[in-house]
């Protein structure tokens, strides 16, 4: 036991006193004294097993938060990027297990935006206009739900809201498929900004498939506004280089208009998705 | 933690929940206490919608609830509920590709816990709590039934819940994994409120204080195993032929058959167990052909 008296110098040098010791234990200390002893306890084994002796517990537990450490998941490349870009490391860890993000599900956005991006070439660039905006649905329609999240029992019954979550995720597959889609817009340069056609309604789509759900459930809120989106643009066929009347400005702001007011619609209904459903 | 000091845990009372047309559960009332509490039932009796409810995954279509001293119907009551709440579903699914560690620390966000040192240190503790600390780092698909059920109830110790509901937790684990299981929710049970869902009488036995016998969604005994067993005091003779007129009849591992019913005069009376007060409660017709 080194006392206060002692603390300043023995034979060897200076020695934390015991009852800094337990400060660091306790991990009270705050810099420079936390770094003058963390620096001491790096050099000296007399000082170390000095401090197993003041306080076992701590140790221990110091232990015990190492092998916690050792054992954490390293994030993915994904997660920390996000976390660089400001995102919050658990909110990170939330968009990354986002269930349809994975290898399987990108690889089948991607293939199926170079196969529409061909055909569009090959004949019109509204199969591609028309197909881009279907993927976000389909992928926030298969993000949460119980038929689709193997962790949907155990997430609903969690404290955080659903809605938040089901929010990150929106926004976790509305960012790789509008990544993905941009990327396939630039096989159309012959149509400039038309190329880009299928942004708002992707945005406007997702916004209406997610303002029913509560009411249908997310895969047949998809589906409706999935089979709602495709009798619009056949029905409006012949239209603008787009191909289609949602292409052109007129329709694009229409489509804009319709986001925003599900947009409000979904602000005003977020509650309901905090009340468990029974038939989803 | 306890909060049994000042009342029931868990109170129901006139729990009404249809499927359509089928009626799932039908003025269900109970009160939960301190302890491990089976609730035992064949499969269908409503069981896991009870559980559901309980845990705040479903709405009743009427009656009263409180849980943990807070009402589940309002957002603030539900809310208050999750944050003292453990649950273990029946069938826990897990993110493909995620270790031990990963899943947990993924449910602990999901249970508030956003500061990542404390986080680590509860996800690390719970896997120890459940005997997994040497395969925290190991794949949930490379683990054995028995560890993924563990894994599950780790999840569902994260915060340190006053009150855990297990549904039907050994399901699928074979003797010796069901075993080191009940050793776990054995220590669990002392200090805090565990409800636990099981179609098998020795698990009531071997570990609950309390048990609530459910059968097509009502309520049919609430009380110890003691007192479900004495149900069936002089109701269960033996001997050495089948007994169509018992309620319940099967050829014991004497040789001999053991029947729970109406004995009939002169039958040699055997002591009733927990199954046998259970089986007096329950239509077993539908099983007696397994048990034969």
């Amino acid at each position: 036991m080194i006392s206060e008296g002692e603390a300043a110098m023995d034979a060897t040098g200076w020695h934390p006193p015991d009852r800094e010791l337990r400060r660091y234990g306790e991990r009270v200390l705050v810099p420079p004294v936390l770094w003058s002893i963390e620096a001491h306890l790096a050099a000296c084994a007399q000082c170390r097993e000095r401090l197993a002796v003041v306080d076992p517990q701590v140790v221990r537990a110091g232990w015990a938060r190492l092998d916690a450490e050792l054992d954490a998941p390293v994030p993915g490349p994904v997660e920390r990027l996000l976390v660089r870009v400001g995102v919050a490391e658990h909110t990170a860890r939330l968009l990354a297990a986002t269930p349809v993000l994975r290898l399987s599900w990108l690889a089948a956005v991607v293939s199926t935006l170079a196969l529409v991006a061909l055909l569009a070439n090959l004949a019109h660039p509204v199969v591609f206009l028309a197909t881009a905006p279907l993927l976000p649905v389909g992928g926030v329609a298969l993000s949460f739900g119980p038929r689709v999240d193997p962790t949907y029992e155990i997430t609903v019954v969690a404290p955080m809201h659903t809605f938040r979550l089901l929010l990150l995720r929106c926004v976790a597959v509305l960012s790789a498929t509008t990544a993905l889609s941009a990327a396939a817009s630039l096989a159309l340069p012959d149509y400039g900004l038309v190329a880009l056609g299928w942004f708002l309604p992707a945005l406007a789509l997702t916004l209406l498939s997610l303002a029913l759900t509560p009411r249908l459930g997310p895969v047949l809120a998809a589906a409706s506004v999935g089979l709602g989106w495709i009798a619009l643009v056949t029905s409006t066929l012949g239209v603008g280089s787009g191909g289609s009347a949602v292409f052109v400005p007129a329709g694009q702001l229409a489509l804009a208009l319709a986001g925003a007011l599900a947009a409000l619609v979904l602000a005003r209904i977020r509650r309901a998705f905090e009340t468990p459903r029974r038939f989803w | 933690m306890t909060v049994t000091a000042t009342g029931p845990v868990v109170r129901a009372s006139d729990l009404t929940l249809r499927y359509g047309r089928t009626l799932a559960l039908a003025d269900v009332a109970f009160t939960l206490r301190d302890g491990v509490t089976g609730l035992l039932g064949p499969n269908g009796a409503g069981k896991t919608t009870l559980l559901r409810i309980v845990a705040t995954a479903l709405v009743p279509d009427r009656g009263q609830l409180t849980v943990l001293g807070a009402d589940p119907r309002t957002e603030s009551g539900r809310l208050a509920v999750r944050r003292r709440l453990g649950y273990l579903p029946q069938d826990p699914g897990f993110h493909p590709g995620f270790s031990a560690f990963e899943f947990v620390d993924y449910v602990a966000i999901l249970k508030e816990l956003t500061n990542r040192r404390v986080r680590h240190e509860e996800v690390s503790r719970v896997l120890t709590a459940v005997g997994l600390a040497d395969q925290r780092g190991k794949k949930i698909r490379a683990l054995s039934g028995g560890m993924r059920q563990r894994v599950a109830l780790a999840a569902a110790l994260l915060g340190d819940p006053d009150l855990l509901i297990l549904d039907e937790p050994t399901v699928g684990l074979d003797p010796e994994q069901r075993l080191r299981f009940r050793e776990v929710v054995a220590e669990l049970g002392e200090g805090r409120s565990v409800l636990l869902s099981t179609h098998q009488t020795e698990e009531v036995m071997a570990l609950c204080q309390r048990v609530i016998v459910l059968d097509r969604g009502t309520v049919r005994f609430e009380g110890t195993p003691v007192d479900l067993a004495a149900l069936a005091r002089g109701r269960v003779w033996t001997s050495g032929s089948r007994a169509p007129e018992a309620l319940a009849s099967w050829r014991a591992g004497t040789g001999r058959y053991r029947h729970v019913g109406d004995p009939p005069t002169g039958a040699e009376l055997l002591e009733p167990t927990v199954e046998d007060g259970y089986l007096m409660l329950v239509d077993a017709t539908a099983d007696q052909e397994a048990y034969a």
